[in-house]
């Protein structure tokens, strides 16, 4: 089963308009409908009203935790709790940021279904979506 | 006999015949001799000097001899005392020795009789003496002893690290009063079982080492967060104690508080952590866009690859100005950098940065108001550091100012303090972003700074600067109408 069948549309959130253009390129180039968005606030509004199948957030935008923020404010939707939410971000374990996404606990508490790291990796990323779906 | 020594004799005896005639006698036969003739001379001389012997008469008018004895033996015990009397006895005899009369002379006695009998006494009397010495002797090395080891208690407790000991089966023999501080314990006495007080993963360091079947010197070290969150963390060693045979006695341990140096620890690796942050960010950006250009499924037109080319040159002068200033962050803190102290005069300092700024000036048309009304300032500080401060400053000023806008600058001084004032029409800042306006990294994005590049450092190095020289910054900013930064820097330089 293709993932395009469960992912039409993905939603990438993310305050640095480079890196934002680039992701949705490369995402509409492997046949995804993008939408975007440029900080956490506006990032719901678009899920609100979008719908995505999957959403990609980024971690520090106009707030250190504006990422978080908005990750749990998608998980706690009865929509979002379904689709796959992904947390985009350079800080991870080897730039000290002492979190992770793990194990089952960390996603709970993280709300999200894991952690990509910048520059995302096409390859990777559709790699993790199929796995949230064939889990 | 110890002919060095004049053994002293005391005789005491109310019939004066035979005390002169006894004292003549031991006069001749080498002794000095001090006479007494009734019980109240005898016990008042007998008392008040140490005789080496004493020959006391039974039977006194006022205080019999055996009281008399009595009270010499007490006063001074290494007298040795022989009893007198004519009424000679067996009862007498064994009242006299069991209260501690030496021997027991009857009366009447032939001369050779007295003089075997004295020095059979003066024999005692020297041995007496000399365990005396010794007994001395080794209360005053004890004493020694005592104070040597409430020197070193002395010493223990001044300590400001905790220190601790426990022996081989497990008992605390010893701790000091930071021990009890620095592990934040309510109490600790010795003879406490260790694994009852200290925090498990001491118990198992100290478990660790007096299980072990090798006992080498080595020491085992631990931090432990003793309060949370990072109100007192400890650094415990716990090190073997061996006694000279190499046999193992137990364990010390040391306990230091740590607290503050890894509060700073702390805040040195979240700064590390973002500098990372804020490395990779602009590098994954360039490395994104050179990925699209470079791949040839991206049928992207020649506008666009000039577009992602600029961008991509954007975002590497940024990274650059961030490496910059992180250099200079760090010149700052090593001090690497030596100061050149001259003469600065402040108005010319800043004439010279609004020319390096004038380009950004021209691009947003921004109006310079100088309100200074003379033309020297002077201060005494390295002319590249009070540069920066104000082309940090005035480039914010132009950066988070509105087109046309205009920036007012100010100075004045007085008696010790040159200060300056530059204030833009711009932005302004939120109450919550002046709070956060000194922390690294720290840029306000809002709907109003989109599109403005920066490092985050700026203000950093700022602050740092004017506080290395001992000065201070203001910062009076409302939202929507502008920003006004006033700083103080002291005129000389200590």
């Amino acid at each position: 089963m293709s993932i395009h069948e469960k992912i039409k549309k993905l939603l990438i959130v993310d305050d640095d308009i480079d890196l934002l253009e680039q992701h949705k390129m490369l995402m509409e180039s492997k046949g995804f409908k993008v939408v975007t968005a440029e900080s956490g606030k506006q990032g719901y509004d678009v899920f609100l009203n979008e719908k995505p199948d999957a959403a990609i957030v980024d971690l520090i935008m106009e707030e250190s935790d504006s990422g978080f923020v908005l990750c749990h404010r998608i998980k706690r939707t009865e929509y979002g709790k379904k689709i796959p939410v992904f947390m985009l971000t350079s800080a991870t374990y080897e730039t000290g940021f002492k979190f992770s996404a793990a194990t089952d606990e960390e996603k709970e508490w993280i709300k999200c279904d894991g952690i990509i790291n910048k520059p995302v990796v096409v390859e990777e990323l559709l790699q993790k979506l199929e796995n949230f779906y064939s889990k | 006999m110890d002919t060095e020594k004049i053994p002293r004799v005391l005789v005491v005896d109310d019939e004066k015949g035979l005390r002169v005639g006894t004292g003549r006698l031991l006069e001749m036969e080498g002794f000095s001799v001090k006479t007494a003739e009734n019980g109240t001379e005898g016990i008042l001389l007998g008392t008040r000097e140490d005789f080496d012997l004493a020959i006391i008469d039974m039977k006194m008018p006022d205080i019999d001899g055996i009281e008399v004895l009595r009270k010499i033996r007490k006063s001074k015990p290494n007298t040795v005392c022989f009893i007198a009397t004519a009424y000679a006895s067996y009862e007498t005899a064994i009242e006299a020795t069991r209260i501690g009369a030496f021997g027991y002379i009857p009366k009447p006695f032939s001369p050779e009789e007295l003089i075997q009998q004295l020095n059979k006494g003066y024999s005692q009397r020297l041995l007496l003496l000399e365990s005396e010495k010794l007994k001395k002797e080794r209360e005053e090395n004890l004493l020694e002893l005592a104070g040597e080891k409430s020197r070193l208690n002395a010493i223990i407790n001044a300590i400001i690290s905790g220190v601790i000991v426990v022996n081989k089966t497990g008992e605390i023999v010893y701790f000091n009063h930071a021990a009890i501080k620095n592990l934040n314990l309510d109490e600790l006495n010795i003879g406490d079982r260790y694994e009852e007080k200290m925090p498990q993963k001491v118990n198992d360091l100290i478990e660790e080492i007096i299980s072990s079947e090798i006992k080498t010197q080595k020491s085992l070290a631990i931090q432990i967060e003793i309060i949370k969150p990072n109100e007192l963390i400890a650094e415990i060693i716990c090190t073997p104690v061996l006694h000279p045979d190499g046999s193992f006695a137990g364990v010390v341990l040391v306990i230091r508080n740590i607290t503050e140096m890894k509060k700073i620890e702390i805040i040195k690796s979240q700064f590390i952590s973002m500098v990372a942050h804020e490395l990779k960010t602009p590098v994954a950006a360039v490395q994104g866009f050179l990925n699209i250009l470079i791949d040839d499924r991206f049928n992207i037109g020649y506008e666009k690859q000039k577009e992602y080319l600029s961008r991509s040159v954007v975002r590497l002068s940024s990274l650059l100005d961030l490496v910059n200033d992180l250099l200079d962050i760090s010149r700052m803190e090593t001090k690497s950098k030596k100061r050149e102290i001259e003469k600065l005069n402040v108005p010319e300092i800043i004439d010279n940065c609004i020319i390096t700024l004038e380009l950004e000036i021209k691009k947003k048309s921004i109006r310079i108001i100088r309100n200074t009304l003379q033309q020297e300032c002077n201060l005494f500080a390295d002319s590249n550091e009070i540069t920066r401060v104000f082309t940090n400053l005035l480039s914010n000023a132009i950066k988070y100012n509105k087109d046309k806008g205009s920036i007012s600058i100010n100075i004045e001084e007085n008696k010790n303090f040159i200060i300056a004032r530059i204030e833009d029409t711009g932005i302004g800042m939120k109450p919550e972003e002046k709070d956060k306006l000194f922390q690294e990294f720290f840029r306000a994005k809002n709907e109003n700074t989109r599109g403005i590049s920066g490092t985050g450092l700026g203000l950093t190095i700022v602050r740092r600067i004017i506080e290395s020289y001992h000065g201070k910054m203001e910062v009076e900013s409302t939202y929507g109408i502008g920003t006004a930064f006033t700083i103080y820097l002291p005129k000389s330089y200590k």
